[in-house]
Protein backbone atom coordinates (compact mmCIF):
# COMPACT_ATOMS: atom_id res chain seq x y z
CA UNK A 1 0.00 0.00 0.00
CA UNK A 2 2.83 2.57 1.01
CA UNK A 3 4.81 1.54 -2.12
CA UNK A 4 1.76 1.96 -4.38
CA UNK A 5 1.36 5.68 -2.80
CA UNK A 6 5.06 5.73 -3.12
CA UNK A 7 4.75 4.90 -6.97
CA UNK A 8 2.17 7.26 -7.31
CA UNK A 9 3.60 10.16 -6.14
CA UNK A 10 6.50 10.09 -8.10
CA UNK A 11 4.94 9.04 -11.33
CA UNK A 12 2.84 12.59 -10.29
CA UNK A 13 5.87 14.58 -9.41
CA UNK A 14 7.79 13.25 -12.69
CA UNK A 15 5.04 13.97 -14.41
CA UNK A 16 4.81 17.57 -13.75
CA UNK A 17 8.33 18.31 -13.63
CA UNK A 18 8.51 18.13 -17.21
CA UNK A 19 5.10 19.69 -18.10
CA UNK A 20 7.24 22.49 -16.65
CA UNK A 21 9.85 22.13 -19.46
CA UNK A 22 7.35 21.72 -21.85
CA UNK A 23 5.88 25.14 -20.27
CA UNK A 24 8.82 26.63 -20.39
CA UNK A 25 9.45 25.92 -23.55
CA UNK A 26 5.95 27.34 -24.59
CA UNK A 27 6.99 30.78 -23.28
CA UNK A 28 9.94 30.62 -24.67
CA UNK A 29 11.26 32.59 -27.83
CA UNK A 30 10.23 30.78 -31.13
CA UNK A 31 12.93 28.95 -33.12
CA UNK A 32 11.05 28.28 -36.57
CA UNK A 33 10.13 30.53 -39.30
CA UNK A 34 7.53 30.72 -41.52
CA UNK A 35 9.43 29.82 -44.52
CA UNK A 36 7.82 31.50 -47.41
CA UNK A 37 7.49 34.59 -45.51
CA UNK A 38 10.70 34.81 -43.50
CA UNK A 39 13.77 32.71 -45.22
CA UNK A 40 16.36 31.22 -43.86
CA UNK A 41 19.97 32.99 -44.63
CA UNK A 42 22.76 30.39 -46.19
CA UNK A 43 26.34 31.37 -44.64
CA UNK A 44 28.77 32.29 -47.27
CA UNK A 45 30.27 29.10 -48.30
CA UNK A 46 27.19 26.86 -48.97
CA UNK A 47 27.12 24.37 -51.17
CA UNK A 48 23.31 24.27 -52.47
CA UNK A 49 23.41 24.91 -56.48
CA UNK A 50 26.86 24.65 -58.67
CA UNK A 51 27.35 27.54 -61.06
CA UNK A 52 29.73 28.11 -64.12
CA UNK A 53 31.40 31.41 -64.79
CA UNK A 54 31.87 30.62 -68.31
CA UNK A 55 33.85 33.43 -69.70
CA UNK A 56 36.92 32.30 -67.34
CA UNK A 57 36.64 28.71 -68.00
CA UNK A 58 39.53 27.21 -70.24
CA UNK A 59 38.07 23.96 -71.08
CA UNK A 60 40.81 21.35 -69.32
CA UNK A 61 38.06 19.28 -67.96
CA UNK A 62 39.49 18.92 -64.57
CA UNK A 63 36.17 19.41 -62.93
CA UNK A 64 34.68 16.75 -65.04
CA UNK A 65 37.30 14.37 -64.29
CA UNK A 66 36.84 14.95 -60.58
CA UNK A 67 33.69 14.18 -60.38
CA UNK A 68 31.98 10.90 -58.75
CA UNK A 69 29.36 10.75 -60.62
CA UNK A 70 29.81 11.94 -64.10
CA UNK A 71 27.04 14.59 -63.85
CA UNK A 72 29.58 17.17 -66.28
CA UNK A 73 29.10 16.93 -69.69
CA UNK A 74 32.13 18.94 -71.47
CA UNK A 75 32.85 18.88 -75.15
CA UNK A 76 35.39 21.53 -76.18
CA UNK A 77 36.64 21.96 -79.51
CA UNK A 78 40.14 23.58 -80.59
CA UNK A 79 40.20 27.08 -81.53
CA UNK A 80 41.06 27.38 -84.88
CA UNK A 81 44.69 29.77 -85.25
CA UNK A 82 42.54 32.81 -87.08
CA UNK A 83 40.85 33.19 -83.31
CA UNK A 84 42.01 34.60 -80.49
CA UNK A 85 39.88 33.84 -77.28
CA UNK A 86 42.20 35.92 -75.09
CA UNK A 87 42.95 35.37 -71.37
CA UNK A 88 40.42 34.90 -68.30
CA UNK A 89 40.65 37.37 -65.51
CA UNK A 90 43.39 34.73 -64.12
CA UNK A 91 45.46 35.53 -67.12
CA UNK A 92 45.39 31.56 -67.91
CA UNK A 93 45.00 31.37 -72.06
CA UNK A 94 41.90 30.28 -73.64
CA UNK A 95 42.92 27.84 -76.07
CA UNK A 96 38.68 25.99 -76.62
CA UNK A 97 35.69 26.77 -77.70
CA UNK A 98 33.32 25.03 -75.12
CA UNK A 99 30.77 23.64 -77.38
CA UNK A 100 28.96 22.08 -74.14
CA UNK A 101 28.83 22.55 -70.32
CA UNK A 102 26.16 20.57 -69.07
CA UNK A 103 25.66 20.49 -65.21
CA UNK A 104 23.44 17.42 -64.37
CA UNK A 105 22.00 18.92 -60.67
CA UNK A 106 19.67 16.03 -60.53
CA UNK A 107 22.66 13.72 -60.54
CA UNK A 108 25.00 16.47 -58.12
CA UNK A 109 25.79 14.87 -54.68
CA UNK A 110 26.94 18.56 -53.69
CA UNK A 111 30.12 16.84 -52.56
CA UNK A 112 32.75 20.03 -53.88
CA UNK A 113 35.08 17.39 -55.30
CA UNK A 114 34.37 19.42 -58.90
CA UNK A 115 35.56 22.92 -56.98
CA UNK A 116 38.89 22.24 -56.00
CA UNK A 117 40.89 21.06 -59.03
CA UNK A 118 39.61 24.34 -61.60
CA UNK A 119 42.62 26.18 -62.10
CA UNK A 120 40.63 29.71 -62.45
CA UNK A 121 38.31 29.14 -60.12
CA UNK A 122 35.35 29.46 -62.03
CA UNK A 123 33.32 26.48 -61.11
CA UNK A 124 32.06 27.57 -57.74
CA UNK A 125 28.59 26.70 -55.44
CA UNK A 126 26.49 29.42 -54.54
CA UNK A 127 23.43 29.84 -51.72
CA UNK A 128 20.52 29.56 -53.59
CA UNK A 129 18.44 26.48 -52.83
CA UNK A 130 14.81 27.15 -54.56
CA UNK A 131 15.35 25.87 -57.88
CA UNK A 132 13.21 22.50 -57.80
CA UNK A 133 11.49 21.80 -61.51
CA UNK A 134 8.65 19.93 -62.41
CA UNK A 135 10.65 18.54 -65.46
CA UNK A 136 13.74 16.48 -64.16
CA UNK A 137 15.35 17.57 -67.76
CA UNK A 138 15.25 21.60 -66.33
CA UNK A 139 17.53 20.36 -64.08
CA UNK A 140 20.32 20.12 -66.93
CA UNK A 141 22.26 23.59 -66.65
CA UNK A 142 23.45 24.87 -69.92
CA UNK A 143 26.07 26.94 -68.94
CA UNK A 144 28.01 27.17 -72.86
CA UNK A 145 27.14 30.89 -74.35
CA UNK A 146 27.45 29.62 -77.86
CA UNK A 147 24.69 29.54 -79.95
CA UNK A 148 23.85 26.57 -82.17
CA UNK A 149 25.14 27.86 -85.38
CA UNK A 150 28.28 29.26 -84.17
CA UNK A 151 28.59 25.60 -82.25
CA UNK A 152 28.31 24.37 -85.91
CA UNK A 153 30.62 27.03 -87.55
CA UNK A 154 33.46 26.26 -84.95
CA UNK A 155 32.90 22.48 -85.62
CA UNK A 156 33.33 22.69 -88.99
CA UNK A 157 36.13 25.59 -89.15
CA UNK A 158 38.12 23.14 -86.36
CA UNK A 159 37.35 20.19 -88.72
CA UNK A 160 38.63 21.66 -91.71
CA UNK A 161 41.85 22.88 -89.83
CA UNK A 162 42.27 19.11 -88.56
CA UNK A 163 41.78 18.20 -92.04
CA UNK A 164 43.92 20.26 -93.45
CA UNK A 165 46.27 19.09 -90.47
CA UNK A 166 45.79 15.40 -91.42
CA UNK A 167 46.67 16.09 -95.28
CA UNK A 168 49.82 18.16 -94.74
CA UNK A 169 50.83 15.72 -92.24
CA UNK A 170 49.78 13.07 -94.99
CA UNK A 171 51.71 14.91 -97.87
CA UNK A 172 54.92 15.14 -95.46
CA UNK A 173 54.59 11.37 -94.67
CA UNK A 174 54.34 10.41 -98.45
CA UNK A 175 57.23 12.51 -99.15
CA UNK A 176 59.30 11.18 -96.49
CA UNK A 177 58.58 7.67 -97.61
CA UNK A 178 59.32 8.41 -101.25
CA UNK A 179 62.58 9.71 -100.69
CA UNK A 180 63.39 6.98 -98.02
CA UNK A 181 62.71 4.06 -101.08
CA UNK A 182 64.80 6.70 -103.56
CA UNK A 183 67.34 6.34 -101.15
CA UNK A 184 67.18 2.75 -100.41
CA UNK A 185 66.88 2.32 -104.86
CA UNK A 186 70.02 4.08 -105.03
CA UNK A 187 71.51 2.02 -101.80
CA UNK A 188 70.58 -1.19 -103.63
CA UNK A 189 71.60 0.18 -106.77
CA UNK A 190 74.87 0.54 -105.37
CA UNK A 191 75.35 -2.41 -103.20
CA UNK A 192 74.04 -4.55 -106.10
CA UNK A 193 76.92 -2.64 -108.62
CA UNK A 194 79.95 -3.34 -105.98
CA UNK A 195 78.61 -6.42 -105.32
CA UNK A 196 78.62 -7.72 -109.59
CA UNK A 197 82.18 -5.60 -109.25
CA UNK A 198 83.41 -7.86 -106.20
CA UNK A 199 82.38 -10.41 -108.15
CA UNK A 200 84.14 -9.47 -110.98
CA UNK A 201 87.89 -8.61 -109.48
CA UNK A 202 87.33 -12.43 -107.35
CA UNK A 203 86.40 -14.18 -111.20
CA UNK A 204 89.68 -11.87 -112.68
CA UNK A 205 91.79 -13.43 -109.91
CA UNK B 1 -0.78 -12.64 -42.27
CA UNK B 2 -0.23 -16.18 -42.07
CA UNK B 3 -1.11 -18.71 -39.43
CA UNK B 4 0.84 -21.32 -38.48
CA UNK B 5 0.64 -23.47 -35.52
CA UNK B 6 3.83 -23.69 -32.67
CA UNK B 7 5.60 -27.23 -32.95
CA UNK B 8 6.88 -26.33 -29.49
CA UNK B 9 3.99 -25.11 -27.23
CA UNK B 10 0.83 -26.35 -29.91
CA UNK B 11 -0.32 -23.05 -29.98
CA UNK B 12 -1.63 -20.88 -33.00
CA UNK B 13 0.71 -18.89 -34.10
CA UNK B 14 0.55 -15.61 -36.12
CA UNK B 15 3.15 -14.10 -39.02
CA UNK B 16 3.12 -10.69 -39.40
CA UNK B 17 5.09 -8.15 -41.12
CA UNK B 18 6.58 -4.64 -38.89
CA UNK B 19 7.87 -2.32 -41.68
CA UNK B 20 9.36 -1.72 -44.08
CA UNK B 21 7.37 1.19 -44.29
CA UNK B 22 6.45 1.63 -40.76
CA UNK B 23 7.39 5.21 -38.40
CA UNK B 24 9.48 3.49 -36.38
CA UNK B 25 11.75 1.02 -37.80
CA UNK B 26 14.10 3.93 -38.66
CA UNK B 27 13.76 3.63 -42.46
CA UNK B 28 13.04 0.74 -44.23
CA UNK B 29 13.55 -2.04 -42.24
CA UNK B 30 11.10 -5.12 -42.48
CA UNK B 31 10.75 -7.18 -39.47
CA UNK B 32 8.81 -10.56 -39.57
CA UNK B 33 7.21 -10.98 -36.22
CA UNK B 34 6.06 -14.37 -35.40
CA UNK B 35 3.48 -13.62 -32.57
CA UNK B 36 1.90 -15.87 -30.53
CA UNK B 37 -1.25 -13.80 -29.05
CA UNK B 38 0.97 -10.67 -28.07
CA UNK B 39 4.25 -12.23 -27.41
CA UNK B 40 6.79 -12.81 -29.98
CA UNK B 41 8.17 -15.88 -30.22
CA UNK B 42 10.60 -15.17 -33.83
CA UNK B 43 12.17 -11.97 -34.87
CA UNK B 44 13.46 -12.10 -38.50
CA UNK B 45 15.14 -9.03 -39.83
CA UNK B 46 14.85 -8.96 -43.67
CA UNK B 47 17.16 -5.96 -44.89
CA UNK B 48 18.34 -4.74 -47.93
CA UNK B 49 15.92 -1.94 -48.76
CA UNK B 50 18.62 0.61 -48.89
CA UNK B 51 21.41 -1.13 -50.26
CA UNK B 52 23.24 0.98 -52.82
CA UNK B 53 26.40 -0.86 -53.20
CA UNK B 54 29.00 1.16 -51.28
CA UNK B 55 31.78 -1.27 -51.52
CA UNK B 56 31.35 -1.83 -55.31
CA UNK B 57 31.19 1.77 -55.97
CA UNK B 58 34.00 2.51 -54.01
CA UNK B 59 35.68 -0.02 -55.89
CA UNK B 60 34.67 1.56 -59.14
CA UNK B 61 36.30 4.87 -58.40
CA UNK B 62 39.49 6.47 -60.08
CA UNK B 63 40.88 7.64 -57.25
CA UNK B 64 40.29 6.89 -53.39
CA UNK B 65 39.25 10.21 -52.33
CA UNK B 66 36.24 10.28 -54.76
CA UNK B 67 34.96 7.38 -52.01
CA UNK B 68 35.01 9.79 -49.45
CA UNK B 69 31.18 11.57 -50.20
CA UNK B 70 30.08 8.07 -50.73
CA UNK B 71 30.84 6.96 -47.00
CA UNK B 72 28.92 10.58 -45.86
CA UNK B 73 25.88 8.27 -47.05
CA UNK B 74 26.48 5.33 -45.71
CA UNK B 75 25.54 6.76 -42.14
CA UNK B 76 23.57 10.04 -42.90
CA UNK B 77 23.64 10.81 -39.25
CA UNK B 78 26.80 10.95 -38.48
CA UNK B 79 28.60 11.40 -41.68
CA UNK B 80 31.45 12.82 -40.07
CA UNK B 81 32.65 10.09 -38.00
CA UNK B 82 32.00 8.06 -41.18
CA UNK B 83 34.88 10.15 -43.18
CA UNK B 84 36.74 9.91 -40.03
CA UNK B 85 37.45 6.30 -40.13
CA UNK B 86 38.18 6.29 -44.02
CA UNK B 87 41.14 9.09 -43.75
CA UNK B 88 42.41 7.70 -40.71
CA UNK B 89 42.88 4.32 -42.63
CA UNK B 90 43.85 5.83 -45.41
CA UNK B 91 46.52 7.95 -43.36
CA UNK B 92 47.34 4.83 -41.89
CA UNK B 93 48.14 3.16 -45.49
CA UNK B 94 49.88 5.73 -46.45
CA UNK B 95 51.86 6.48 -43.31
CA UNK B 96 50.99 10.14 -43.90
CA UNK B 97 51.46 12.37 -41.25
CA UNK B 98 48.26 14.69 -39.89
CA UNK B 99 48.65 18.60 -38.96
CA UNK B 100 47.88 19.25 -35.36
CA UNK B 101 45.52 21.80 -36.29
CA UNK B 102 43.90 19.16 -38.55
CA UNK B 103 43.53 16.99 -36.14
CA UNK B 104 42.18 19.00 -33.43
CA UNK B 105 39.18 19.89 -35.96
CA UNK B 106 38.85 16.58 -36.89
CA UNK B 107 37.80 15.66 -33.09
CA UNK B 108 35.58 18.70 -32.22
CA UNK B 109 33.88 17.91 -35.37
CA UNK B 110 33.45 14.51 -34.86
CA UNK B 111 32.37 14.67 -30.86
CA UNK B 112 29.73 17.63 -32.24
CA UNK B 113 28.64 14.94 -34.84
CA UNK B 114 28.28 12.51 -31.98
CA UNK B 115 26.12 14.42 -30.07
CA UNK B 116 23.83 15.39 -33.17
CA UNK B 117 23.54 11.52 -34.16
CA UNK B 118 22.68 10.82 -30.15
CA UNK B 119 20.43 13.83 -30.14
CA UNK B 120 18.62 12.61 -33.26
CA UNK B 121 18.71 8.63 -32.13
CA UNK B 122 17.34 9.81 -28.29
CA UNK B 123 14.37 11.61 -29.93
CA UNK B 124 13.55 9.16 -32.36
CA UNK B 125 13.69 6.61 -29.71
CA UNK B 126 11.22 8.65 -26.81
CA UNK B 127 8.98 9.89 -30.34
CA UNK B 128 8.81 6.11 -30.72
CA UNK B 129 7.04 5.68 -27.19
CA UNK B 130 4.88 8.85 -27.49
CA UNK B 131 7.32 11.42 -26.23
CA UNK B 132 6.82 13.90 -28.78
CA UNK B 133 7.70 17.25 -27.13
CA UNK B 134 11.66 15.99 -26.20
CA UNK B 135 11.76 15.03 -30.20
CA UNK B 136 11.48 18.46 -31.07
CA UNK B 137 13.72 20.14 -28.52
CA UNK B 138 16.13 18.07 -29.20
CA UNK B 139 15.97 18.90 -32.59
CA UNK B 140 16.28 22.46 -31.85
CA UNK B 141 20.00 21.84 -30.28
CA UNK B 142 20.68 19.64 -33.19
CA UNK B 143 19.82 21.90 -35.96
CA UNK B 144 22.33 24.38 -34.07
CA UNK B 145 25.09 22.02 -33.98
CA UNK B 146 23.97 21.31 -38.20
CA UNK B 147 24.34 25.35 -37.99
CA UNK B 148 27.74 25.14 -36.71
CA UNK B 149 28.33 22.20 -39.51
CA UNK B 150 26.66 24.55 -42.02
CA UNK B 151 28.85 27.25 -41.76
CA UNK B 152 32.45 25.31 -41.72
CA UNK B 153 31.49 22.68 -44.44
CA UNK B 154 29.16 24.34 -46.45
CA UNK B 155 26.88 21.17 -46.08
CA UNK B 156 24.12 20.19 -43.51
CA UNK B 157 24.26 16.91 -43.44
CA UNK B 158 26.75 15.19 -45.69
CA UNK B 159 29.89 16.86 -45.22
CA UNK B 160 32.74 15.76 -47.58
CA UNK B 161 34.38 17.52 -45.14
CA UNK B 162 37.72 15.83 -44.05
CA UNK B 163 40.37 14.93 -46.56
CA UNK B 164 43.11 12.84 -46.56
CA UNK B 165 45.66 14.13 -44.54
CA UNK B 166 43.75 17.37 -44.00
CA UNK B 167 40.19 19.02 -44.51
CA UNK B 168 38.37 20.24 -47.90
CA UNK B 169 38.78 24.03 -46.43
CA UNK B 170 39.48 26.00 -42.94
CA UNK B 171 37.25 26.78 -40.55
CA UNK B 172 35.61 30.52 -40.44
CA UNK B 173 37.39 32.52 -37.99
CA UNK B 174 34.40 32.58 -35.60
CA UNK B 175 34.21 28.96 -35.67
CA UNK B 176 35.95 28.53 -31.54
CA UNK B 177 33.50 31.28 -30.17
CA UNK B 178 30.27 29.56 -32.19
CA UNK B 179 31.26 25.98 -30.91
CA UNK B 180 32.30 27.22 -27.14
CA UNK B 181 28.78 29.34 -27.23
CA UNK B 182 27.16 25.83 -28.33
CA UNK B 183 29.09 24.27 -25.25
CA UNK B 184 27.59 26.30 -23.06
CA UNK B 185 24.14 26.54 -23.99
CA UNK B 186 24.04 22.57 -24.58
CA UNK B 187 25.02 22.00 -21.31
CA UNK B 188 21.58 22.80 -18.94
CA UNK B 189 19.34 21.44 -22.20
CA UNK B 190 20.89 17.99 -21.07
CA UNK B 191 19.36 18.12 -17.64
CA UNK B 192 16.22 19.38 -19.08
CA UNK B 193 16.27 16.58 -21.34
CA UNK B 194 16.66 14.17 -17.74
CA UNK B 195 13.94 16.18 -16.20
CA UNK B 196 11.51 15.62 -19.56
CA UNK B 197 12.07 12.05 -20.17
CA UNK B 198 14.81 10.24 -18.98
CA UNK B 199 13.27 10.09 -15.32
CA UNK B 200 9.45 10.06 -16.51
CA UNK B 201 8.01 7.55 -14.98
CA UNK B 202 5.80 6.61 -18.24
CA UNK B 203 9.12 6.19 -20.01
CA UNK B 204 10.86 4.27 -17.12
CA UNK B 205 7.43 1.83 -17.34
CA UNK B 206 7.89 1.79 -21.27
CA UNK B 207 12.05 1.04 -20.93
CA UNK B 208 12.91 -0.34 -18.11
CA UNK B 209 13.82 -4.23 -18.13
CA UNK B 210 12.89 -4.27 -21.62
CA UNK B 211 15.01 -6.26 -24.25
CA UNK B 212 17.95 -6.88 -21.81
CA UNK B 213 20.97 -7.92 -23.08
CA UNK B 214 23.16 -9.44 -20.59
CA UNK B 215 27.16 -9.05 -21.10
CA UNK B 216 27.87 -12.40 -22.21
CA UNK B 217 25.57 -12.14 -25.18
CA UNK B 218 26.47 -8.98 -26.14
CA UNK B 219 30.52 -10.54 -26.41
CA UNK B 220 28.97 -13.38 -28.33
CA UNK B 221 27.15 -11.10 -30.81
CA UNK B 222 30.48 -8.56 -30.80
CA UNK B 223 28.03 -5.82 -29.31
CA UNK B 224 29.85 -2.61 -29.17
CA UNK B 225 29.22 1.64 -28.47
CA UNK B 226 26.87 2.37 -26.43
CA UNK B 227 25.10 -0.85 -26.66
CA UNK B 228 27.73 -2.85 -25.12
CA UNK B 229 28.18 0.02 -22.71
CA UNK B 230 24.52 -0.18 -21.79
CA UNK B 231 25.06 -3.90 -20.71
CA UNK B 232 27.73 -2.53 -18.02
CA UNK B 233 30.98 -3.02 -20.33
CA UNK B 234 33.54 -0.58 -20.17
CA UNK B 235 34.74 -0.28 -23.70
CA UNK B 236 35.40 2.54 -25.67
CA UNK B 237 38.29 2.61 -28.94
CA UNK B 238 38.73 6.42 -28.08
CA UNK B 239 40.18 5.21 -25.01
CA UNK B 240 41.08 1.72 -25.12
CA UNK B 241 42.55 1.61 -28.63
CA UNK B 242 43.50 5.69 -29.16
CA UNK B 243 43.03 7.43 -32.85
CA UNK B 244 43.65 10.35 -33.80
CA UNK B 245 44.13 12.52 -30.93
CA UNK B 246 41.90 10.62 -28.31
CA UNK B 247 44.73 10.26 -25.78
CA UNK B 248 44.78 13.18 -25.11
CA UNK B 249 42.01 14.27 -23.63
CA UNK B 250 40.62 13.39 -20.10
CA UNK B 251 36.96 11.96 -20.59
CA UNK B 252 34.73 9.32 -18.60
CA UNK B 253 33.67 6.12 -20.71
CA UNK B 254 29.54 5.81 -19.09
CA UNK B 255 28.37 2.49 -18.31
CA UNK B 256 24.81 0.80 -17.93
CA UNK B 257 23.69 0.53 -14.05
CA UNK B 258 20.66 -1.20 -14.15
CA UNK B 259 19.43 1.82 -12.16
CA UNK B 260 15.71 1.87 -12.88
CA UNK B 261 15.43 -1.75 -14.04
CA UNK B 262 18.08 -4.62 -15.00
CA UNK B 263 21.38 -4.17 -16.27
CA UNK B 264 21.53 -4.05 -20.13
CA UNK B 265 17.60 -2.86 -20.61
CA UNK B 266 16.60 -0.22 -23.25
CA UNK B 267 16.82 2.15 -20.80
CA UNK B 268 20.67 1.33 -19.83
CA UNK B 269 21.13 2.06 -23.33
CA UNK B 270 19.36 4.83 -23.75
CA UNK B 271 20.85 6.71 -20.62
CA UNK B 272 24.32 5.90 -21.50
CA UNK B 273 23.97 8.36 -24.87
CA UNK B 274 22.29 10.17 -22.85
CA UNK B 275 25.21 10.51 -20.35
CA UNK B 276 28.32 10.00 -23.28
CA UNK B 277 26.90 13.87 -24.98
CA UNK B 278 28.25 15.26 -21.16
CA UNK B 279 31.86 13.42 -22.22
CA UNK B 280 31.73 14.96 -25.75
CA UNK B 281 30.78 18.48 -24.31
CA UNK B 282 33.81 17.80 -22.16
CA UNK B 283 36.41 16.99 -25.32
CA UNK B 284 35.08 19.70 -27.11
CA UNK B 285 35.98 22.12 -24.58
CA UNK B 286 39.76 20.57 -24.15
CA UNK B 287 39.97 20.56 -27.97
CA UNK B 288 38.85 23.81 -28.32
CA UNK B 289 41.41 24.60 -25.53
CA UNK B 290 44.19 23.15 -27.50
CA UNK B 291 43.62 23.66 -30.98
CA UNK B 292 46.31 25.76 -32.59
CA UNK B 293 45.00 29.27 -34.08
CA UNK B 294 47.31 28.99 -37.34
CA UNK B 295 48.25 26.39 -39.60
CA UNK B 296 47.36 25.36 -43.20
CA UNK B 297 44.82 22.42 -43.31
CA UNK B 298 45.35 22.00 -46.85
CA UNK B 299 48.87 22.18 -47.35
CA UNK B 300 49.23 17.94 -46.19
CA UNK B 301 47.11 16.69 -48.86
CA UNK B 302 48.39 14.48 -51.50
CA UNK B 303 47.59 15.27 -54.58
CA UNK B 304 47.50 11.56 -56.10
CA UNK B 305 46.96 8.74 -53.79
CA UNK B 306 48.92 6.02 -54.75
CA UNK B 307 48.99 3.09 -51.75
CA UNK B 308 51.62 0.52 -51.62
CA UNK B 309 49.90 -3.24 -51.86
CA UNK B 310 48.40 -4.48 -48.85
CA UNK B 311 45.43 -4.18 -46.67
CA UNK B 312 44.89 -2.47 -43.51
CA UNK B 313 42.01 -2.54 -41.14
CA UNK B 314 41.36 0.55 -39.10
CA UNK B 315 38.50 0.82 -36.26
CA UNK B 316 37.20 4.29 -34.94
CA UNK B 317 34.16 4.79 -32.24
CA UNK B 318 31.13 5.84 -34.04
CA UNK B 319 28.16 7.41 -32.13
CA UNK B 320 26.65 3.37 -33.02
CA UNK B 321 29.67 1.26 -32.21
CA UNK B 322 32.61 -0.14 -33.68
CA UNK B 323 33.07 0.98 -37.13
CA UNK B 324 35.63 -0.92 -39.01
CA UNK B 325 37.55 -0.34 -42.59
CA UNK B 326 39.29 -2.83 -44.80
CA UNK B 327 40.74 -1.89 -47.22
CA UNK B 328 43.36 -3.81 -49.30
CA UNK B 329 45.13 -1.67 -52.18
CA UNK B 330 46.59 -3.20 -55.41
CA UNK B 331 48.67 -0.40 -56.09
CA UNK B 332 46.53 0.91 -58.41
CA UNK B 333 44.67 4.42 -58.36
CA UNK B 334 41.85 2.83 -56.94
CA UNK B 335 41.06 0.28 -53.46
CA UNK B 336 40.72 -3.45 -54.47
CA UNK B 337 38.22 -3.50 -52.23
CA UNK B 338 36.62 -1.58 -48.99
CA UNK B 339 34.73 -3.62 -46.56
CA UNK B 340 33.08 -0.99 -44.00
CA UNK B 341 32.23 -2.98 -40.41
CA UNK B 342 28.72 -1.35 -39.97
CA UNK B 343 27.95 -1.30 -35.87
CA UNK B 344 24.34 -1.09 -37.22
CA UNK B 345 24.38 -3.91 -39.13
CA UNK B 346 25.67 -6.04 -36.33
CA UNK B 347 23.46 -4.98 -33.82
CA UNK B 348 20.66 -5.72 -36.08
CA UNK B 349 21.43 -8.95 -35.95
CA UNK B 350 21.20 -8.91 -31.79
CA UNK B 351 17.32 -8.06 -32.51
CA UNK B 352 16.27 -12.05 -32.54
CA UNK B 353 18.16 -12.45 -29.21
CA UNK B 354 17.23 -9.85 -27.00
CA UNK B 355 13.06 -9.92 -28.38
CA UNK B 356 12.19 -13.14 -27.66
CA UNK B 357 9.27 -13.24 -25.01
CA UNK B 358 8.68 -9.50 -25.03
CA UNK B 359 5.20 -7.54 -25.85
CA UNK B 360 5.07 -6.45 -29.81
CA UNK B 361 4.61 -3.35 -28.28
CA UNK B 362 7.48 -3.52 -26.72
CA UNK B 363 9.52 -4.29 -30.14
CA UNK B 364 9.44 -0.66 -30.55
CA UNK B 365 11.13 0.07 -27.75
CA UNK B 366 14.00 -2.38 -28.54
CA UNK B 367 14.62 -1.06 -32.27
CA UNK B 368 14.46 2.12 -30.94
CA UNK B 369 16.85 1.36 -28.19
CA UNK B 370 20.00 -0.27 -29.92
CA UNK B 371 19.47 3.10 -32.82
CA UNK B 372 20.20 1.29 -35.96
CA UNK B 373 20.64 3.35 -38.91
CA UNK B 374 19.46 1.67 -42.55
CA UNK B 375 21.67 3.29 -44.71
CA UNK B 376 24.26 1.96 -42.40
CA UNK B 377 22.98 -1.50 -42.55
CA UNK B 378 22.59 -2.06 -46.40
CA UNK B 379 25.20 0.38 -47.41
S1 LIG C 1 29.55 18.79 -56.57
FE1 LIG C 1 30.33 16.69 -56.71
S2 LIG C 1 28.70 15.56 -57.72
FE2 LIG C 1 28.28 17.73 -58.07
S3 LIG C 1 29.21 18.17 -60.03
FE3 LIG C 1 30.73 18.66 -58.48
S4 LIG C 1 31.95 16.80 -58.24
FE4 LIG C 1 30.08 16.23 -59.34
S1 LIG D 1 38.08 22.83 -64.12
FE1 LIG D 1 37.42 24.98 -64.35
S2 LIG D 1 38.49 25.67 -66.19
FE2 LIG D 1 38.62 23.43 -66.20
S3 LIG D 1 36.84 22.78 -67.43
FE3 LIG D 1 36.18 22.80 -65.29
S4 LIG D 1 35.29 24.81 -64.99
FE4 LIG D 1 36.49 24.95 -66.86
Amino acid sequence: MLNAVKQSWLTFKSIFTGMGVTIRHFFGPSVTLRYPEERMELPKGARARLFVNIDDCIGCNLCARACPVNCIDIETVAATKDVDLGKTSTGNPKRFWLTRFDIDMAKCMYCDLCVHPCPTNCIYMVPEYEYSEYDRSNLVYHFSNLEPEMVAEVKEKAEQEAEQKKREREEMMRKKAEEKAKKELEEKKKADEEATKNEKENGGE
Amino acid sequence: MIEVISKETGNKEMVINMGPQHPSTHGVLRLELVLDGEIITKVRPHIGYLHRCFEKYAEQMDDYAKVIPYTDRMDYVSAINQEHGYVIALERMLELEVPERVEYIRVIMAELQRIASHLLGIGAFGLDLGAFSPFLYLFTEREKILDIFEKVTGARLLYNYFAVAGLMRDVHPEFKTDTAEFVKTFRPKIKELNDLLSYNKIFIQRTANIGVLPEKVAFNYAASGPVLRGSGVKWDLRKNDPYSIYDRFEFDIPVGTGEVGTLGDCWDRYMVRVKEMEQSLRIIEQALDGMPDEGDVMAAIPKRIRAKEGEIYVRTESPRGELGYYIVSDKSASPFRVKARAPSFVHLSLLPAISRGSLIADMVAIVGSIDIVLGEVDR
